[in-house]
């Protein structure tokens, strides 16, 4: 299995395209770099990011940004620059442009469109390369039953537009069929807390109940539709809620036989490896068609668990060290692949030995590649995407969508995922070797 | 100093969640409880006094003694033989007993949560905050009580030594509020304590229990009857102690016009009285949160309604008033607006409430006549529209158009009423906030980092709190306690917090008499 796990990684590690084909791609990798090498700077441009779509004028923009800036002890010439610019106001109009162009210019990179209806054509040129996607509605947080009213009509919208769009799509059997049947091509990411104002840590059926409430349409209309609604995880604050509303929702005798849908297990929580028995506890119990899709991720809240739980004096629900949650994602990902066909395994992760060794255990299992998804993110897994679809891999691309102010708390995620220390990411950027990139963690 | 904060229950996990729902059934078989007046040795009759559930007035949480002042008078001396044998005891045995507490605690944290949801309609995280907070004030002192005793070090010159050293002041008053049942009695009683005062406890009238379970836990841990009387009852024996003039220090917290009281009482020095009283008294607020233009609306409105309305808004630090910039005040408000009205109203003993009763009927009328004079002289934005009719509810609302003269402006209401007020900027949001009487928390909700070095420069603040809400202040990580009228004192929870219970002594000694060097 080792054996296969390295060959399967070299070979994907070959197609990866070269960086030279993308100048722009170039220019943001440049740009990482200089962010993922001073932790001060890092933190001085992310917060500028975050604030971007709040401010009211370029003026406003620039103030902000040499605000931040004169934070920073040592800043590397074209920031020093920035600073002199911000003196002036002629300075800080052309300051505040250029910053926003800049902005907008990452925020594309990430975000595949405004609204569902932009998004079509960027999601056809997907799949016509080879790739699937999930679209994610960006939105910003909901507290009151009008937001929640508003998120769940655009994931409605998102649903009805994509569900017009698909049929006008190629045939790519690789993406639309595996051995259990069809996959839908219209397919959508919710997030629970999105749907109501009332999740709360602490009494998690009330927010299970109000979510649930909006959930259950969205999920008819996919059914009609033919459509794949799939139900983020967050963090620990909302997990019980959300494991509840699916359990109990995706029970209910009108759901048991459609739409397809799915949940998602993070890797980095201790208690993954008791949930994903649960989740398969109860696939095989209710038998409902089509099979769950459990999509096998990292974790995108690990910041936020650990600095939770350290400010309260709890254990951290995720694991600490890098390595142990790699681990842990291949010890789950061999279980996922045991229990299919109650479920289908959908294994998301740029990194290229969880990958490798996700596609190799589904060999050795002696399954078809179109019975195991491979996901990445918009913005960071492109390259592997492309590498992906290249060697005949089933790829899904998870494409968020939404305008800048919905997009900036994701885009800054994504960008502090982009330069951390430990990344698989910036360790390719670093030219690590292809050796140490499939080492066993 | 090795001091920890207690962690709180994790409450988003079920089992713990069940932990509590057991404790509370096991403590309803046992209502009510029985609360003597504690003096010396003695237990008095638990009599006199009816402690009841605000959330459902019919059930008794506690009968307990009342103390007048006959039993101030007594607790006193006693506290003054008591003194003669705690003050003498090191620093170190004096510290143990207070650890000894907080274990005692500890073990009962599940218990006395439960007992404060019964009492002072504490929803459960609130409830379970305030005894990890009573645990964190013994051991904190405790290890500040240490550090204390090491005395100061002072300049030496050859010939001479200098010392400086803290001694205990002796009798202390402590007049707790029932907000923080056992947070609030256990911080200033165990500060007493730990610097080597004896204490008496009298605490409010509406949570006698929470206080009774805190004496016994120092009782049995070693502190001697003497040097800890509880005086349960109503405002008598509080009074009598102000007066008294064996008393040292008195440490109050409530409200401003009582705290007053105590002030103008505590100064009075008759001929007999061979000492001037010390008073620590934390007071009211009129706690306000600016909101600039580059806020983060996401962070601000869940953190300003929680600021405001979490525990009915009954607590010194909560929000009071929004000053939002002109710029973004009808999205804020209409956030605001709609983040009130799914708000829990309820009973405290349901993990999905958020605003419970208050505290008793007095207080009902009063946050209601507030919330009628804010619907004539302003608008109301939102107002949750059913709350329980048993019970002392009141709905969360908030109101917007008030003129900064108006009482809902400048009166601390101590209940679930936030005012939202537009303002230019946030240096005119400071102006506002400068011309109030208190001065106790406020926030900011800003993304430049020269606006909140510029505004944490200019507000007079006891505790501002940027980019969060503004309650849940921390033992040893946010020393709590207002200025201006909001307080004196050295702030709760903090390294100066045991300065306000000793008196410092130097003793300069001549180390070179007849020319034998010293060294």
């Amino acid at each position: 299995m080792e054996s296969e796990l390295q060959r399967v990684g070299r070979s994907i590690h070959a197609a990866f395209p070269t960086r030279s084909r993308h100048p722009l791609r170039a220019l943001d990798v440049k740009a990482m770099e200089m962010a993922a090498q001073d932790q001060e700077l890092r933190a001085a441009l992310f917060r500028f990011v975050d604030v971007t779509p709040a401010c009211t004028s370029l003026d406003d923009l620039a103030r902000h940004l040499s605000a931040y800036l004169d934070e920073v002890d040592e800043r590397p010439p074209p920031l020093a620059a920035a600073m002199r610019m911000s003196q002036s106001r002629a300075g800080r109009t052309a300051l505040g442009a250029a910053a926003a162009a800049g902005v907008r210019h990452m925020a594309h990179r990430f975000i595949v469109g405004e609204t569902p209806s932009a998004a079509v054509r960027p999601i056809r040129h997907l799949w016509e390369h080879g790739a699937a996607v999930s679209l994610d509605l960006l939105g910003e947080a909901t507290v009151t039953q009008p937001e929640a009213d508003r998120y769940a009509e655009r994931c409605l919208d998102a649903l009805e537009t994509l569900a017009a769009a698909a049929p006008s799509w190629a045939d790519r059997p690789l993406l639309e069929r595996d051995s259990l049947g069809p996959v839908p091509r219209a397919n959508v990411s919710v997030k629970v807390s999105a749907l109501s104002p009332l999740l709360r840590p602490e009494a998690p059926e009330i927010g299970r109940d109000d979510a649930a409430r909006r959930m259950r349409p969205l999920l008819l209309r996919a059914k009609e539709l033919g459509a794949h609604l799939h139900i983020d995880m967050e963090s620990v604050d909302t997990l019980e809620a959300t494991m509840r509303l699916v359990f109990d929702v995706l029970s209910e005798l009108e759901l048991r036989d459609g739409p397809s849908t799915g949940i998602v297990l993070q890797a980095y929580l201790r208690e993954s490896p008791d949930q994903l028995e649960q989740v398969l506890a109860w696939a095989r119990s209710v038998e409902r068609t089509p099979p769950l899709v459990v999509r096998l991720v990292k974790g995108a809240y690990w910041d936020h668990e650990v600095v939770e739980a350290r400010q309260r004096g709890w254990t951290p629900p995720v694991f600490e060290r890098k390595a142990e949650s790699d681990r842990n994602f291949e010890q789950l990902t061999r279980r996922l692949l045991e229990g299919w066909p109650h479920v289908r395994p959908a294994i998301a992760s740029h990194n290229l030995r969880s990958v490798a060794h996700a596609v190799a255990a589904n060999r050795a299992a002696g399954r078809a590649h179109a019975d195991l998804e491979l996901q990445v993110l918009r913005g960071l897994g492109d390259d592997l995407a492309a590498a992906l679809a290249d060697l005949d891999m089933r790829v899904r691309i998870y494409c968020p969508v939404g305008d800048m102010v919905a997009g900036m708390a994701y885009l800054v995620r994504r960008l502090l995922e982009n330069t951390a220390n430990e990344s698989f990411l910036s360790d390719l950027q670093r030219g690590v070797s292809v050796d140490e990139l499939l080492a066993a963690p | 100093m090795s001091f920890r904060n207690e962690p709180i229950l994790e409450l988003r996990r079920a089992p713990e969640r069940d932990a509590l729902l057991e404790a509370l059934r096991a403590l309803d078989g046992r209502l009510p409880v029985a609360v003597p007046v504690l003096i010396g040795g003695d237990r008095g009759a638990a009599e006199g006094l009816d402690s009841t559930d605000p959330g459902t007035p019919e059930r008794l949480v506690a009968t307990a003694g009342e103390a007048g002042a006959a039993e101030a008078e007594a607790a006193v001396e006693a506290a003054q033989r008591g003194f003669a044998e705690w003050g003498a005891r090191p620093a170190a045995r004096r510290a143990e007993a207070l650890r000894g507490a907080a274990a005692r605690l500890r073990e009962r944290r599940l218990e006395l949560a439960a007992l404060q949801v019964r009492e002072c309609a504490k929803p459960w995280p609130e409830a379970d905050a305030d005894v990890c907070e009573a645990i964190d004030f013994l051991e904190y002192y405790a290890a500040e009580a240490l550090e204390l005793d090491r005395g100061r070090e002072l300049i030496q010159v050859p010939g001479e030594r200098n010392r400086m050293r803290y001694a205990p002041r002796g009798v202390a008053a402590v007049i707790a509020p029932w907000n923080f049942p056992l947070a609030i009695p256990c911080g200033m009683t165990a500060a007493a304590l730990a610097a080597g005062n004896a204490a008496v406890l009298k605490p409010a009238e509406q949570s006698p229990a929470s206080a009774g379970a805190l004496v016994d836990a120092l009782h049995a841990a070693g502190v001697p009857p003497d040097a800890l009387a509880l005086l349960p009852g109503h405002g008598e024996a509080g009074a009598a102690l102000v007066r008294d003039p064996r008393v040292h220090v008195i440490a109050f917290t409530g409200s401003s016009a009582v705290g007053l009281e105590i002030v103008r009482g505590a100064a009075d020095t008759p001929d007999e009285q061979g000492h001037v009283k010390r008073v620590v008294a934390e007071m009211g607020g009129k706690n306000c949160v600016i909101v600039d233009a580059d806020a983060d609306l996401d962070e601000a409105v869940p953190a300003i309604v929680h600021s405001a309305f979490g525990y009915a808004g009954q607590k010194c630090s909560a929000a009071a008033r929004v000053l939002v910039h002109e710029a973004i005040v009808d999205t804020l408000v209409e956030r605001l607006a709609g983040a009130t009205d799914v708000l829990r109203v309820g009973q405290a003993e349901e993990f999905a409430t958020e605003v419970p009763p208050v505290i008793e009927a007095e207080a009902q009328e009063r946050v209601l006549r507030y919330g009628e004079l804010a619907a004539r002289e302003g608008r109301i934005a939102a107002r949750v529209a059913t709350v329980p009719a048993n019970g002392w509810f009141c709905p969360p609302t908030i109101a917007v158009g008030l003129a900064d003269g108006s009482p809902v402006n400048r009166e601390e209401v101590f209940g679930p009423l936030l005012s939202v007020t537009a303002v230019r900027s946030a240096d005119h949001a400071c102006d506002v906030v400068e011309s109030l009487p208190f001065a106790l928390t406020g926030g900011l909700f800003s993304r430049n980092p020269a606006t909140v070095e510029r505004v944490a420069a200019r507000l007079p603040l006891g505790n501002l709190y940027v980019n969060r809400g503004i309650t849940g202040a921390m033992v040893g990580r946010q020393p709590f306690g207002g200025n201006r009228r909001s307080g004196i004192g050295a702030k709760a929870g903090g390294p100066d917090y045991l300065l306000q219970f000793v008196e410092p002594r130097v003793v300069t000694e001549n180390t070179m008499r007849q020319g034998i060097p010293a060294e």
